[in-house]
């Protein structure tokens, strides 16, 4: 199984960070209003530990943007509210207080667009960095409890870099995780690229 | 699958789609764009072909559809824009009168890759959601006005019965969790019936509204609350009330209402409308239930009534007794 040194998470953080800093003004773009994104830590987890870490935040109703990248490596890139934080980013970009069963369509799309925003911010910044490029599929809302993640689901093995991001949206700090989940020949695909960007900086 | 189609058809097909199509190249000028989006956007083919999209719709210019057409050429990835947070993004209307009026259609873009093996890079599909979209504003007014009918009293506009029996639970409940008293009162219209004989109906139900509104501005919302229970009664929950609190509450109020001096012929009491009031402070623990609580206000009531009307009086759980209010 992978481990990663701090030096290889410190540069994806970097990498990510880059890619969350764009979305963050993408976003703040369409608010017009200042919205700030910060992924702090990165770190590499099985997809059982992931699990643990994402119950571990109390609630266990999410709401999930999914997008599967394909190119050098897969992955599937999901960004996880717990659901009460997506109403409230709901609320503060779209409009009035609204329970969940009457959070329509428009909603739905609006929190579909907030997290294409950010997870493609995210893999193009990797893309950038690396030299390479992905396609995508478009992404996916749902609402739903553990159960219902696809994220919990398969038998494959799979490794999940795990990324606390904490928005800021009127004041507001609003904590929400994102998940890149990858097979192991996926992950060591990343890491290949992630040494080779490492040594082209002179740094490994 | 093109190859049965032949690239003729394929041009009709996109051309008969009930969606808005552009397709772009490398530079970002519009390669193609359908006979929907034509039409919506009230600009021909040829004055479109060859001519960059962002100076076409100079609206797309620093917005978030032209950082998706940079996704899409550079990045190869697609993009969703939601009408939630774009709406009308570009100048397109349903009918040349819309255009007239400056009513443009609700929008949801996707912008899709096309890959680098062609001149066509960039897809541009536009769906109309004007007609989802009012059909949701519909649904969610009728939802606000079927919330309120089924927890408002219609007429004096608290809450109805329905409402302060859940609200009460959940009260209770969490003065059972937080070891806090809970307040209860029940205010009771003095001989209403013959107030409704004497006046008429449409009197008597202005009285009710007016009495509502006194009890409404005499709480702290949102932790107390106030409910019609029945025909001619009102409830108050009272979180954390102590004994001395609602007593004086309950006197106040039985003393509001007789300064408003309605004039009530019909009444034996007094030449003005009265209530009387029953009232009681629980701290629930262990098998209490919201029942007991019900009971304890409704005995003091009683006992009000029976003591003459016009009179608050307060039930002690603790020792079963009866207090005046003053």
């Amino acid at each position: 199984m992978f481990t990663l040194g701090e030096m290889q998470l410190d540069a994806l953080a970097e990498i990510f960070n880059i890619g969350v800093g764009r979305a963050a003004s993408s976003l703040s773009l369409i608010v017009n209003d200042e919205v700030l994104l910060t992924a702090p830590e990165v770190i590499l987890v099985r997809r059982e530990q992931a699990i643990k870490l994402l119950l571990s935040a109390e609630l266990q109703q999410f709401s999930t943007v999914s997008q599967t990248f394909s190119g050098p490596f897969e992955a599937q890139a999901l960004l996880v509210f717990p659901e009460s934080n997506a109403l409230e980013i709901v609320r503060l970009m779209v409009g009035p207080h609204m329970s969940i069963e009457e959070l329509s369509e428009f909603e739905q799309e609006a929190m579909c667009e907030i997290g294409n925003i950010i997870l493609n911010a995210c893999m193009s910044s990797l893309a950038d960095i690396f030299h390479i490029s992905f396609d995508s599929t478009l992404p996916l809302h749902r609402f739903g409890n553990t159960e219902s993640l696809s994220v919990f689901e398969g038998n494959e093995e799979q490794m999940v870099l795990l990324l606390q991001v904490d928005m800021v949206i009127s004041q507001q700090c609003i904590q929400g995780h994102i998940l890149f989940l990858l097979s192991v020949a996926s992950m060591s695909s990343l890491l290949a690229c992630l040494d080779q960007y490492l040594a082209a900086q002179g740094l490994s | 699958m093109a190859g049965d189609l032949g690239n003729a058809n394929l041009c009709t097909v996109i051309d008969r789609l009930e969606a808005g199509v552009v397709i772009l190249d490398e530079a970002r000028r519009i390669l193609h764009c359908n006979r929907w989006f034509n039409l919506r956007s009230g600009q021909t083919a040829d004055s479109l072909g060859q001519r960059p999209f962002a100076e076409m719709f100079p609206e797309a210019a620093g917005s978030r559809l032209e950082q998706a057409i940079e996704h899409a050429i550079h990045d190869h990835l697609p993009s969703l824009l939601s009408p939630a947070l774009h709406g009308t993004l570009l100048p397109l209307y349903q009918t040349p009168d819309d255009r007239r009026r400056e009513k443009r259609m609700q929008q949801l873009i996707h912008v899709l890759p096309l890959g680098d093996d062609s001149a066509a890079r960039c897809l541009i599909q536009i769906t109309d959601m004007t007609a989802n979209i009012s059909r949701e504003r519909l649904l969610r007014q009728q939802t606000e006005i079927l919330r309120r009918t089924t927890t408002q009293d219609q007429l004096t506009g608290v809450a109805n019965r329905r409402q302060f029996d859940e609200r009460l639970a959940t009260e209770f409940h969490k003065a059972q969790r937080n070891h806090h008293p809970l307040g209860l009162m029940i205010v009771d219209l003095d001989l209403f019936n013959a107030y409704n004989t004497h006046y008429g109906r449409d009197q008597g139900d202005n009285c009710l509204i007016e009495i509502a509104a006194i009890l409404k501005n005499a709480v702290r919302p949102p932790f107390d609350f106030v409910a019609r229970y029945g025909g001619d009664e009102f409830a108050l929950i009272l979180p954390g009330s102590s004994e001395k609190d609602i007593c004086r509450q309950a006197e106040n109020l039985r003393l509001q209402i007789a300064t408003l001096a309605m004039a009530n012929a019909a009444s034996s009491l007094a030449k003005h409308l009265t209530v009387s009031i029953g009232t009681t402070v629980m701290r629930p623990e262990g098998e209490a239930n919201t029942h007991t609580l019900l009971s304890s206000a409704d005995v003091a009531l009683y006992q009000a009534k029976r003591d003459g009307r016009n009179r608050a009086i307060y039930f002690s759980l603790e020792d079963g007794s009866f207090k005046l209010c003053s």
